[in-house]
C-alpha cells in the first residue's frame, strides 16, 4: 500500500543514485537489521535488500520520490511517500531505521530544517523506548580529505556542512548531542568506505583491541580502495588513522544505535493513544549487536574468529623504514616461500609467536602480490631504501632477489591498472622522474667522457703499433702474419675443391 | 677486462670475490653499476678520491658507514658487506686447518701518494715486547719493494711478507690478493697493526685474536679527514690495546664488515646490474659454485 504524505517528489528516485549518492545499501548494514525490530519506520532511501528479512506487515518505509515509492511497493508493504515533516507526529514504531543519515528524509518542496529539527521530526515517530538506527555522515571523514573538489548533484539544494552550529561536528560532539536529545547510545560503529554502503563497521570496543589491528586494519584497507581519482591514497590515509586511534574520528560516517529515553512524553507534552511498552524481545535482538561487521561477516568479543596481530606489510615496511634488511629478507622470503605467498602482504596477518602468516583472502599469483607490495613502497615513498629506479617491475625484482630467487623485470607479471590516481602520488611522481632523468643525463656525460678517454688511450695504442710495424722485427712479424694467413686461404680452397669434387 | 663505474671496485680483487659469489666468472667480473666501498672507512664509506656521478649507487660495508653516509648527504647507499666477509663465507675454515701460530703483524702503510713517516726500528722493539710467538710482518708492495724497510723487519728476526698489489685503473689488478690474506691470516692467532684498519678487521673476522699497539706514524701531509687517528681511538677504543676483549672485537668486526647482513646472489646480482644465473639452477640451492 502506498500513501501520498504530502511534499513527494514526482520522476524523481533517491535509489537509483542518479540525483545524488546511492541509498543506504550492503551487507554490513543487513546485519544490524535483523528481526524482530517490532514496528519499524524506515526513513528515507534503503535499497530493499536491507529490509527483507523483516515481516512486511511490520514495516513502513517512507521515501520522497514519487519512483522509488512505485519500485518499492509489495505485498503487506505500507510505503509513504513525501516529505517528512508531513508526517504525523505520533510515536508509533519500536525502530526508527534512519542509516542514510537525515539528509534525504525532507523534499525539494519543504522549507530547510535544522539537523536538530530533522532529528526531532524522527524522534516523534519513536515510542519511548524505542530504537534508532542512524547513520551520519563524518563531514571530516577519510573520504572527504582526499575527495577532489565535488560538483553538486541534484540532491543538493542545500548542502550538508560543518560550518552549521546546528549540525554536529566530530564523533564526541555527535553523541554528545544525541544525549541531550533523550537518547542513549546503546552502540555505535565506524563506518567505511562511506554512509551509502559501508562494508566494514567497527565498533569502539573492537578499536580498544589492540592485537586486532592487523586484521582491522586489512579490512579497512580493503573498503576505501579508491574508485575514482582523488588527492591522496585514503588506504594510507585510513589505515594511519587506525594506526594512531583515529579510525573511529577519520571514518567516513558513523552508525548509531541508541535507546529513547523510557519517558520522554512528559517533556513532550500528551501523548495519543498508542501502546508504548517497547517489546523485550526487540531489546535483546538490538542491544546484540555485534562489535563489528567485516565483509558481510558478524564478529563479536571476545572470540572474534580474527587473526591477531600486524599486518605483514606492517612488519615490512616497519624493517624498511628502520633499514633492517636482515628482517626485511627473512618476512620476504618467510612470506614468498609460504602458502600465503599470493596474498597482498597487507592481508596477511603475522600472528604469534611462534610467526605464523594468516592470509585474509584466497591466495592469487606469487609475483603478483610481491609487484603489488612493490607498488606500495613507491607509492608509499619508501622506495629510496633501495638504489634503483623507481619502477615496480625493478623494484619487484629485487625484493625477488632478497628472497634468494632470481628474477628479471621482463618476467614481473603486469600489475593491475590502477582504477584511481591520488593527485599527491602523481606530483611525487613527476619529481621522482625529474630526478631520475637527470641522474641518467648525469651518468650519460660521465660515460661519454670515460668513452672519449678509452679513445685517446686506444688512438695511442694504434700509433705505437704502427710504429712499431714500422721497425724491422715489426716488419719480419708482419709479413709472418701475412704468410700464414695466406696457408690458410690456400689450405681453405684446397679443402674445398676436396669435399666439391 | 671491462671497466666498473668506478676503477676502485677492483681493489683487492673485490669485485672478483663477489662475482665468483654471484656464481659469474671471477676472473673477468662485469661491469659493478656503482661504488664499492673498498676499505674500512670512518667517513662516508667512499675514498675521497672518487669522483660522484648523480643517482650511482654507492655500496657500503655496514650500516654505521650507511647512517653517516645519509647524514653527510649521500643517498643510494646501500649496505652490502665488505667483500672479504663474503669470501670467508664461501672458504670455510677447514676442520683439519694447521694449527694456528703468532702474529701476523700489519705496520700502517703510506700509499701511491702519500709515504709513512714514523720510525720502524721504535715499532719493532715494542712488538717484539709484545709478541710472544712468531711474527709474520706484512708491508704494503709500496713498503716491500723498499729494500731498506724490507731489511729492517727481516734483521728483526721477522717473516716479511706482501699479499700483493691492490691495483688501480684497470691495471695491475690482482684478484688473488684476498684469498692471499686469507690464508695468511688462517696461520696465526693473533692479528695486530699499529693503526686500527681493514686488516684488523678481516683477521679478526677470519678467527685471529686483534691487537692494536704501537706508535701509530704519520702520513706525509696527513689530513684529518672525518676526525683522523684521534677520532678513530675514541670511538673504537675497545679495538685498542695489546690484549682486547675477543667476543666485544669480535662484534665490533662482524659489525664493521656487515658479516651478519650478506646479501643472497640473486639479491647482489639485481643491485650490481650483473648478469642472472637462471641456467644454473644448482647455484641458487647452495650459493656457492663448485669450481
Amino acid at each position: 500500500m502506498t500513501t501520498l504524505i504530502g511534499g513527494e517528489m514526482l520522476s524523481w528516485s533517491d535509489l537509483d543514485g542518479t540525483h545524488g549518492p546511492a541509498a543506504a545499501s550492503g551487507d554490513a548494514l543487513r546485519s544490524l537489521l535483523s528481526p524482530p525490530l517490532g514496528r519499524t519506520l524506515v526513513a528515507g532511501p534503503h535499497a530493499p535488500r536491507l529490509f527483507e528479512a523483516l515481516p512486511p506487515e511490520q514495516v513502513t518505509v517512507l521515501v520522497r520520490g514519487a519512483d522509488d515509492a512505485s519500485a518499492l511497493a509489495r505485498p503487506g508493504l505500507t510505503v509513504l511517500c513525501g516529505s517528512l515533516e508531513k508526517l504525523a507526529a505520533v510515536p508509533a514504531y519500536d525502530t526508527v531505521v534512519a542509516l542514510d543519515g537525515l539528509d534525504r528524509l525532507l523534499s525539494a518542496e519543504a522549507d530547510p530544517h535544522t539537523w536538530n529539527e530533522t532529528l526531532d521530526l524522527l524522534l516523534a515517530q519513536l515510542k519511548p523506548g524505542g530504537r534508532l538506527l542512524l547513520g551520519v555522515e563524518n563531514l571530516f571523514g577519510v573520504h572527504r580529505l582526499v575527495a577532489l573538489p565535488p560538483a553538486p548533484a541534484d540532491s543538493d539544494w542545500v548542502v550538508p556542512d560543518d560550518h552549521d552550529p546546528d549540525r554536529p561536528a566530530g564523533h564526541a560532539g555527535l553523541l554528545t548531542r544525541l544525549t541531550r536529545l533523550g537518547l542513549r547510545v546503546e552502540r555505535d560503529y565506524a563506518a567505511y568506505p562511506a554512509l551509502s554502503s559501508p562494508s566494514v563497521l567497527l565498533s569502539r570496543e573492537i578499536l580498544a583491541e589492540p592485537t586486532l589491528a592487523g586484521a582491522l586494519g586489512a579490512a579497512v584497507a580493503t573498503a576505501v580502495r579508491p574508485p575514482a581519482d582523488v588527492l591522496a591514497d585514503p588506504v594510507r590515509l585510513a589505515t594511519g588513522a587506525l594506526r594512531n586511534g583515529l579510525a573511529t574520528e577519520l571514518a567516513p560516517a558513523w552508525v548509531i544505535v541508541a535507546e529513547l529515553a523510557p519517558d520522554p512524553a512528559a517533556e513532550r507534552g500528551p501523548g495519543p493513544a498508542v501502546e508504548l511498552a517497547p517489546d523485550p524481545a526487540v531489546e535483546r535482538a538490538l542491544i546484540g549487536r555485534p562489535d563489528a561487521v567485516i565483509g558481510g561477516r558478524a564478529v563479536s568479543l571476545p572470540d572474534t574468529g580474527l587473526p591477531r596481530g600486524r599486518t605483514l606489510q606492517d612488519h615490512l615496511l616497519a624493517a624498511a623504514q628502520r633499514r633492517d634488511l636482515p628482517a626485511l629478507r627473512d618476512l620476504l622470503s618467510g612470506w614468498q616461500s609460504g602458502p600465503a605467498a599470493g596474498v597482498p602482504a597487507g592481508q596477511i596477518v603475522v600472528t604469534g609467536p611462534p610467526a605464523e602468516m594468516v592470509a585474509l583472502i584466497p591466495a592469487g599469483e606469487p609475483l603478483k602480490a610481491l609487484r603489488a607490495f612493490a607498488a606500495t613502497v613507491i607509492a608509499g615513498g619508501f622506495a629510496h631504501l633501495w638504489p634503483i629506479r623507481g619502477d615496480e617491475a625493478e623494484l619487484t625484482a629485487v625484493l625477488a632477489g632478497m628472497t634468494g630467487r632470481e628474477l628479471e623485470p621482463a618476467d614481473v607479471p603486469a600489475g593491475d591498472a590502477p582504477p584511481a590516481h591520488a593527485v599527491g602520488d602523481l606530483l611525487a611522481d613527476r619529481d621522482r622522474l625529474t630526478r631520475e632523468l637527470a641522474e641518467a643525463r648525469a651518468k650519460h656525460e660521465w660515460y661519454e667522457s670515460m668513452l672519449l678517454r678509452r679513445e685517446a688511450e686506444l688512438k695511442r695504442v694504434r700509433q705505437m703499433n704502427a710504429l712499431l710495424s714500422a721497425t724491422i722485427p715489426g716488419k719480419a712479424a708482419t709479413n709472418l702474419v701475412g704468410g700464414l694467413r695466406a696457408g690458410k686461404r690456400a689450405v681453405r680452397s684446397v679443402v674445398r675443391r676436396t669435399r666439391g669434387g | 677486462m671491462e671497466c666498473g663505474v668506478h676503477h676502485a671496485n677492483h681493489y683487492y680483487g673485490h669485485s672478483h670475490v663477489l662475482a665468483r659469489y654471484c656464481g659469474l666468472d671471477d676472473t673477468d667480473p662485469p661491469r659493478l653499476h656503482g661504488y664499492l666501498q673498498h676499505g674500512w672507512n670512518i667517513g662516508d664509506g667512499m675514498a675521497p678520491d672518487h669522483e660522484y656521478v648523480p643517482g650511482v649507487p654507492k655500496f657500503v660495508w655496514s650500516e654505521r658507514v650507511r647512517r653517516r653516509a645519509w647524514s653527510l648527504g649521500r643517498r643510494d647507499v646501500y649496505v652490502v658487506g665488505a667483500p672479504w666477509a663474503y669470501l670467508i663465507a664461501m672458504e670455510p675454515e677447514p676442520a683439519d686447518a694447521p694449527k694456528r701460530e703468532g702474529t701476523i703483524w700489519y705496520p700502517f702503510h703510506g700509499w701511491e701518494g702519500q709515504h709513512i713517516i714514523g720510525s720502524h726500528d721504535g715499532l719493532i722493539a715494542e712488538i717484539r715486547d709484545t709478541e710472544t710467538g712468531p711474527v709474520t710482518v706484512c708491508l704494503y708492495w709500496q713498503e716491500f719493494r723498499d729494500k731498506r724497510v724490507r731489511a729492517l723487519y727481516e734483521r728483526a728476526g721477522f717473516r716479511v711478507i706482501c699479499h700483493g698489489y691492490r691495483g688501480g685503473w684497470w691495471k695491475d689488478l690482482d684478484p688473488g690478493f684476498l684469498y692471499r690474506q686469507l690464508a695468511e691470516q688462517r696461520r696465526h692467532s693473533r692479528v695486530a697493526s699499529n693503526r686500527l684498519c681493514s686488516a684488523i678487521m678481516y683477521g679478526t673476522l677470519a678467527g685471529c685474536e686483534p691487537a692494536v699497539y704501537g706508535d701509530p706514524m704519520q702520513l706525509e701531509r696527513e689530513k684529518s679527514a672525518f676526525g683522523g687517528q684521534a677520532r678513530i681511538v675514541r670511538e673504537w677504543a675497545d679495538m685498542h690495546g695489546a690484549s682486547l676483549d675477543q667476543s666485544v672485537a669480535r662484534r665490533v668486526a662482524v659489525d664493521e664488515l656487515g658479516a651478519d647482513r650478506l646479501l643472497p646472489p640473486a639479491e647482489l646480482r639485481r643491485l650490481f646490474g650483473w648478469p642472472s644465473l637462471r641456467e644454473d639452477p644448482d647455484f641458487e640451492l647452495t650459493g656457492v659454485l663448485t669450481r
